[in-house]
């Protein structure tokens, strides 16, 4: 079980390292020693290991240093501290670089053994950033996200514009994009989710080039837009809610827009098409279709 | 405005939503290349307004200082008419407001009948000013109150002249304003705010839309004697995300004011401070709950909460808070101006001033009307809205205050718009969404319509509103689609008395009212749905069998071309008739037939043959009218 699995003990004292290399190599790890900062980083440079633990008082370059050095050059590398005498700014200062766990010192075996088996185990529980496929929202996409979301950190009641800025930017609020926010905002996911589910504002499915908002308010409904409904599904060939397979139209419905005078009225992204007819509805389509289907 | 006053004539083109989405952008570049040909430029301003009301005739243009109102005008018309009114100076007939039995045209905007009988105050600068900009809203006794209310008021002032003036919430519950001022203004606090209530989700209803568009200088100056009057230094705006025009032209106002010492720190010098920031809304209707909207603001699910202490004591973050509608802050100006008893001189005791009101559905004159509170429903009916707009129809109901509110029938057409006798019909003033329906209406198809609305937008919070809704939406679907049974009505009036006393916001506790008050007055209706599975009218498609009456039909064709499955037959001149086995029962040739020939049977009439299909007409009419004197 504990094949190629690469253990790195840094401590300026000897004894350490050895009866590490001892207690941990009968179990089947491969563990090497490095005596400071400085050798252990020269030697992660060219080597990777899973797991370091590491001593904090060490002369010249000491563990926090190095735990700063592998959180920025080797972020995947787990780390458990050892130390005889943690103070308290000490253990904060680890606990913020996100340590895994820590062995006291003097340790027995069992104890070493034990907490290395977690922090392995918890690091193979630990979900691995999602990679954000490039194809779909491209960099330059993500980091305007990005921009938007340092913008409102630290303001109260922030998530909801957050959200309504990061829809215009992507399209939707995907899980991802979700996760993303609510990392950014220092929110839990649950707690962005449970606003994107509450809103009808927000979608969580791709929507269309262009978006056919259908009014149901009153007005439209006494002048017969369930007429223009049916059309404009069965010229689409969707349902409410629903995307041309071309990804150029969706369809949604709106409580009200307001617009009553119009009845019934739909909008078409910013454009508001009033005292609308069964008949009407492909011609405005056609609008938003490339001039090229139109002629061929 | 200087650069005005220079022009001899100046046109005014509505830019509300409805004459945009009719092109009056286009309107306007085509006057002003017009102009340019003739060398007017320099003569004749042209100016962008917000909506000027009478949204079914845009795009809408008035000529001033003669004040001449042209409608439906096309770009093509523009050439013609600049050179004709504007160079020659005579009139055009043709593009003038027409009251249709008479032709007569007619020329200035105050003698059409749907401005004569409005009182504007809230809207007073309505298709006036170019919204987008401060000069004009100022040019207008714009920021004149909130100097008075800065410089010369005491809070308590304001309070007493805002409670004496018995202005009361316009959002929907008629809270008076004064009160919850009052109770703000005493109460110790760190920290204090003004929201305003921009998110009018009530379908059927635009006035704060409006509002927003047109004068938002006026929102923003309500508020700012708010802060005064209750010592609150920071202060949002909920506007629904669906309006982004309103959102736009708000920020333009805002960046206005605070360029001119209007918001900000030391507010013209007095010392003030004053901030005023946007908040988007994300389409939940339950958000124009107060609480919900706060707990919106705050950036968390919009879920009311149990009003254990006022808003006013405990609102946004815990901090005392006012929260007023939008139509609420935009009076608030003309009060400190004017006085209280200026304010009462219109209205009833209880019910003062003015109601702005979006008057639509079947009527001819769709807009937004301004109207003294103790008008009577048929006054802005038939006077402002100009009657039924559909030839031979008559009126059925009008439905106020949206998804809360209720269906009033033509009995009730003599009371005025007051709070009171209003509520006292089972309906609420509400926010003023005002929906006329005529006799093609389907009562129970509209309650279930409601129903459908807030069971969909119930936050969930409360059981019998969630659940409640819910099952009373199923009833409904049931009996729409003739599966009604006996003792459906008790149960739906039964279960909207529970939700009713068991919710813990306004939407739950007003959910009801539609299905409650279309029982209430037309009970006949569900019966013969129930009953007979028959829906009058026809818009329950699976309770009808469309005919035509062939001693009426004239066989002009409209129908036979409407017909989308082409189910009716016959020759012209000659009397049609319907293939019921073709029939999908759209209802297209009941609402296209202009001589009222399309009679509408119950569905079990579709089996029946040709002859006992006109027998089953001939007693059906006479039994339909018994059985309505039985029932009421």
């Amino acid at each position: 079980m504990a094949e190629n699995i690469k253990i790195l003990v840094v401590d300026d004292e000897p004894i350490v390292i050895r009866s590490a290399k001892r207690i941990l190599g009968a179990e089947g790890y491969d563990v090497e020693g490095a005596s400071g900062g400085r050798e252990a980083i020269i030697m992660m440079e060219k080597k990777n290991y899973d797991l370091v633990l590491t001593d904090l008082k060490m002369p010249e370059v000491d563990g926090i240093t190095l735990m700063r050095w592998i959180r920025k050059s080797r972020p995947e590398t787990g780390i458990v501290v050892i130390t005889g005498y943690p103070s308290q700014e000490t253990i904060k200062e680890a606990l913020e670089l996100g340590i895994i766990d820590y062995v006291p010192k003097p340790f027995t075996p069992a104890v070493l053994l034990d907490v290395t088996h977690r922090a392995l185990e918890w690091m193979k529980g630990k979900i691995p950033e999602e990679e954000i496929p490039k194809e779909e929202f491209p960099p330059s996409m993500i980091s305007e996200l990005d921009r938007v979301i340092k913008e409102y950190k630290n303001k109260p009641g922030s998530t909801i514009p957050v959200l309504q800025r990061a829809q215009e930017i992507v399209g939707y609020l995907p899980p991802i994009i979700q996760k993303r926010i609510a990392r950014g905002l220092n929110v839990s996911t649950a707690d962005v989710h449970s606003i994107v589910s509450f809103y009808s504002f927000f979608s969580m499915k791709p929507r269309g080039e262009h978006i056919v908002k259908v009014c149901l308010g009153t007005a439209c409904y006494v002048k017969g837009i369930e007429a223009v409904v049916t059309k404009l599904k069965a010229e689409l060939k969707i349902e409410m809610g629903g995307i041309t397979d071309d990804k150029r139209f969706s369809m949604e419905s709106v409580r009200c827009l307001g617009a009553c005078g119009l009845a019934p009225v739909m909008v078409i992204d910013q454009d508001t098409h009033g005292t609308l007819e069964p008949k009407k509805v492909a011609q405005i389509l056609d609008e938003y279709r490339p001039v090229s289907k139109e002629t061929t | 405005m200087a650069e005005q006053q220079q022009y001899r004539a100046n046109l005014m083109v509505c830019a509300g939503t409805s004459c945009v989405s009719s092109e009056s952008f286009k309107i306007k570049e085509v006057i002003e290349e017009e102009l340019k040909k003739r060398e007017l430029e320099k003569e004749i301003g042209v100016v962008l307004t917000g909506c000027s009301g009478l949204c079914a005739a845009g795009p809408v243009l008035t000529i001033y200082p003669d004040g001449i109102f042209y409608q439906k005008l096309k770009p093509e018309d523009i050439p013609y008419l600049v050179e004709e009114h504007l160079l020659k100076g005579r009139p055009v007939k043709r593009l003038m407001y027409k009251i249709p039995e008479k032709r007569a045209a007619i020329p200035t905007m105050m003698d059409i009948p749907f401005y004569k009988h409005q009182v504007l105050r809230v809207l007073r600068n309505k298709g006036l000013i170019d919204p987008e900009k401060i000069e004009e809203y100022i040019a207008r006794d714009g920021y004149q109150a909130a100097a008075k209310a800065l410089t010369q008021m005491t809070p308590e002032e304001i309070v007493k002249i805002v409670t004496d003036s018995g202005l009361r919430g316009r959002g929907g519950a008629g809270f008076p304003t004064g009160r919850k001022w009052e109770l703000a203004l005493k109460i110790e606090a760190d920290e204090k705010y003004v929201v305003c209530n921009g998110d009018e989700g009530d379908p059927g209803a635009f006035m704060d839309r409006s509002v927003m568009e047109a004068d938002p200088h006026a929102v923003i100056e309500g508020m700012i004697i708010c802060a005064k009057a209750t010592q609150s230094h920071h202060a949002y705006i909920y506007v629904r995300a669906e309006y982004p025009l309103a959102v736009k032209r708000l920020q333009i106002a805002i960046d206005q004011c605070y360029e001119a010492g209007l918001l900000g720190k030391d507010i013209l010098g007095t010392g003030f401070d004053f901030d005023l920031d946007i908040y988007q809304g994300a389409g939940a209707f339950v958000c124009g709950e107060a609480t919900a909207l706060m707990r919106s603001i705050e950036g968390k699910r919009g879920m009311p909460r149990p009003k254990l202490w006022r808003s006013a004591v405990k609102g946004l973050w815990d901090k005392p808070t006012v929260l007023n509608n939008v139509e609420t802050f935009a009076n608030i100006p003309q009060i400190i101006l004017n006085g209280a008893d200026w304010y009462r001189s219109l209205g009833t005791v209880k019910s003062t001033g003015t109601k702005v009101f979006a008057l639509t559905g079947a009527i001819r004159n769709v807009g937004l009307v301004e109207v003294p509170m103790d008008m009577t429903l048929r006054t802005i009916i038939y006077d402002i809205g100009g009657g039924m707009k559909k030839k031979g129809r008559k009126f059925k109901a009008v439905q106020l205050g949206g998804p809360s509110g209720g269906c009033i029938p033509e009995e009730f057409l003599d009371i005025p718009v007051t709070y009171e006798a209003i509520e006292k019909t089972g309906a609420i003033v509400g926010s003023g969404g005002m929906v006329a329906m005529d006799d093609s209406s389907c009562m129970v198809g509209v309650a279930k319509y409601f129903l459908d609305f807030t069971a969909d937008e119930s936050c969930g919070k409360c059981v019998p509103c969630r659940i409640g809704t819910r099952v009373m939406l199923d009833l409904l679907t049931d009996i729409t689609e003739g599966r009604g049974k006996e003792g459906d009505i008790g149960t739906l009036e039964d279960l909207s008395h529970d939700i009713i006393a068991t919710s813990l916001c306004g939407l739950g506790q007003s959910a009801p009212n539609p299905v409650l008050t279309t029982i209430r007055y037309f009970r006949d209706e569900y019966v013969s749905h129930i009953r007979d599975k028959w829906c009058r009218v026809g818009v329950c498609r699976d309770l009808a069998t469309f005919y035509i009456d062939e001693k009426i039909c004239k066989g002009c064709g409209i129908c036979l071309k409407a017909c989308p499955s082409k189910a009716i037959i016959g020759e012209k001149k000659k009397p049609h008739k319907i293939i019921q086995e073709l029939c999908v029962h759209c209802r297209t040739c009941y609402e296209v037939c202009r001589f009222n020939t399309i009679k509408v049977l119950p569905a079990a009439a579709r089996m029946a043959n040709e002859a006992e299909l006109m027998e089953l007409a001939g007693q059906i009419e006479a039994w339909a009218g018994i059985e309505m004197e039985e029932v009421e």
